[in-house]
């Protein structure tokens, strides 16, 4: 009786962190895509406002993770703006 | 059975009187049965043996075939099922093959590939020609500016210019103009330390690179004669948030530093003197310098109006122990759809010992236009195509001081700069106007006219052998023109 017990909540416990995780994953991709139309709208305002605006095609995404945290820099531009443009560039290929 | 006919057949010669040699024949075909009756039973035992050794081979190989067919058909298994397995890895393979990987999955197979700590070059090269029609100087010249940086995490950086020119004569400059470690303590805060573009208005930071300048030169108070140095060694803390609609931000940069010194060739300081671009160990002061620059971003990006900045920024330093060099600027930039523009004003005072304050002023105010969406003219798809990829310039810029050295000046051509003498009068007035063919949006072919239009007034010192300073006011000087043309290549 016992044992049947620990299984039953064995098995929940593993379900409901099935559910957990893909909860998360879809979670993630639904931020993944509002951070990449938001890019889309800032890319052409917030590069251009210095210099012509690159697309992402011209950098692999591991190079945008790095050229995108040298221009917060530069531009001081707000994080979560940055991280929206970084997002449209390392997808928009 | 011949042994039970035997006596009767005895009986039978006895009687009749047989001879001896009946009785012999007889003996002798008995012998020759008892031969044949043992040779028989030996073949029959040999039989019998070969039988048996026949039985136990025949065992044998019934045995050997026995195992033989339970090998073949372990074989036959073994083969199956490894023609099951590799149809099933043939199509996985396949499968493999044909799906193709999404983005996402390749990212981070490459990320874990590469690791967390990454390294990439960026940065500019740039080639010229330069003409100058005053000193009848023209010039090819060259400069390469390649920007390292480092990764470590995603709090953390490091990044270094290196400035690669070639002056007068065969050997190449080295500089080092950038080169700092970026900490990013959160959303609102990074600290940054090293030397770094001084974050004064928006020209050294952001305007500086060779293909992000409009132009090829810089405006006046931005190049031979700056109004406050272009680099410093120290450490800055900066951040920026959105306080209204998505569009709405502000930044700011504080930050201390070794501080502003001036042309120590010179045997004492002067009015009008060349501030160096950096100062590399500050023993000219027992003070630090220290500034600010903060930038409002008022138009949401909802509004349709376009992307306005507006800056203020400070310098206060002190140049040489208790004599003050302050400077303040105000800037703007505007971007709406093909139009840019952008213009800065700067103040500067700099205390001096034996005369009367160093107070500088310098602007200047530019403007291009993308004529990417002009209507096409109709002279064909090539030269609608070239059109549509030029950019028309216009930019206005001065610096009023009270003097300039004369042993300062000089009129060696470099990459942007023209050489030109009337850039270092006192009150230098230049109008550029340009043309950029934009090959990529990081490549571009530049053309800039330069009209240098400079007004009387001023003095012009001179230090004639060592201490001897002679002091000539500055009339009426001659105007200039230059062309410079350069290939520009951001990457």
């Amino acid at each position: 009786m016992l044992n049947r017990t620990a299984l039953a909540l064995t098995g929940l416990l593993a379900l409901a962190v099935l559910c957990t995780t893909c909860a998360l994953a879809a979670e993630q991709s639904v931020e993944q895509r509002r951070l990449f139309v938001e890019g889309a709208r800032l890319w052409p305002v917030y590069c251009a406002q210095c210099h012509n605006a690159r697309p992402g095609s011209q950098f692999s995404p591991a190079q945008w993770e790095i050229i995108t945290m040298h221009m917060r820099t530069q531009s001081i531009m707000p994080a979560k703006n940055m991280r929206a443009i970084k997002e449209f560039l390392q997808q928009a290929r | 059975m011949a042994l039970m006919t035997f006596p009767a057949s005895h009986a039978t010669f006895a009687d009749e009187g047989g001879g001896r040699a009946d009785l012999h024949q007889l003996r002798q075909k008995i012998e020759r049965l008892q031969s044949d009756q043992a040779a028989q039973r030996h073949r029959i035992d040999q039989n019998e043996r070969l039988i048996q050794e026949l039985e136990s081979q025949l065992r044998q190989v019934e045995a050997q075939n026995h195992k033989l067919n339970s090998v073949a058909q372990e074989l036959a298994s073994g083969n199956a099922k490894l023609k099951s397995e590799t149809t099933e890895r043939l199509e996985q393979f396949q499968t493999e093959i044909t799906t193709e990987a999404s983005p996402a999955g390749f990212g981070e197979a490459m990320s874990r590939y590469l690791g967390a700590h990454q390294f990439t070059f960026a940065g500019s090269a740039a080639g010229d020609f330069i003409y100058d029609r005053a000193t009848s100087q023209n010039t090819f010249s060259l400069i390469f500016e390649p920007l390292a940086l480092y990764r470590l995490n995603d709090w953390m950086m490091f990044e270094g210019t290196i400035q690669a020119s070639l002056p007068v004569g065969s050997k190449a400059d080295f500089e080092l103009p950038v080169a700092t470690a970026q900490v990013f303590l959160n959303d609102y805060l990074e600290i940054n330390a090293g030397i770094f573009d001084q974050p004064f208005g928006d020209w050294y930071e952001d305007q500086s690179p060779l293909w992000v300048n409009r132009f090829i030169t810089a405006p006046l108070l931005y190049g031979a004669e700056a109004v406050v140095p272009p680099t410093d060694i120290g450490v800055q803390a900066r951040g920026s948030m959105q306080w209204g609609a998505i569009g709405q931000d502000v930044d700011y940069t504080a930050w201390v530093a070794n501080g502003p010194s001036f042309d120590s060739a010179l045997p004492t300081p002067v009015v009008g003197q060349t501030l160096n671009p950096q100062n590399n160990i500050a023993l000219n002061s027992n003070g630090r310098a220290f500034g600010g620059r903060f930038r409002l971003y008022p138009l949401p990006l909802d509004a349709g109006l376009g992307r306005l900045e507006l800056g203020a920024s400070t310098y206060d330093g002190k140049w040489l122990n208790s004599h003050w060099f302050n400077a303040w600027g105000v800037d703007f930039a505007y971007l709406n759809n093909d139009l840019q523009a952008r213009g800065e004003f700067v103040q500067s005072y700099r205390q001096m010992p034996a005369s009367g304050p160093d107070n500088r002023q310098g602007w200047y105010l530019q403007a291009g236009y993308f004529l990417q969406h002009l209507p096409s003219l109709r002279l064909g798809e090539e030269l609608d195509n070239t059109i549509h990829r030029l950019e028309l310039l216009t930019r206005y810029s001065g610096v009023n001081q009270r003097a300039i050295v004369g042993n300062e000046i000089s009129t060696i051509p470099a990459i942007g700069f023209s050489g030109s003498p009337a850039i270092f009068s006192p009150h230098a007035r230049e109008v550029a106007v340009g043309v950029d063919y934009w090959i990529e949006p990081s490549i571009v072919w530049q053309t800039e006219f330069d009209f240098e239009l400079p007004r009387a007034g001023g003095t012009i010192l001179a230090f004639n052998g060592a201490n001897t300073l002679t002091a000539t006011g500055a009339g009426a000087t001659a105007n200039d023109r230059a062309l410079l043309t350069q290939f520009a290549i951001g990457f």
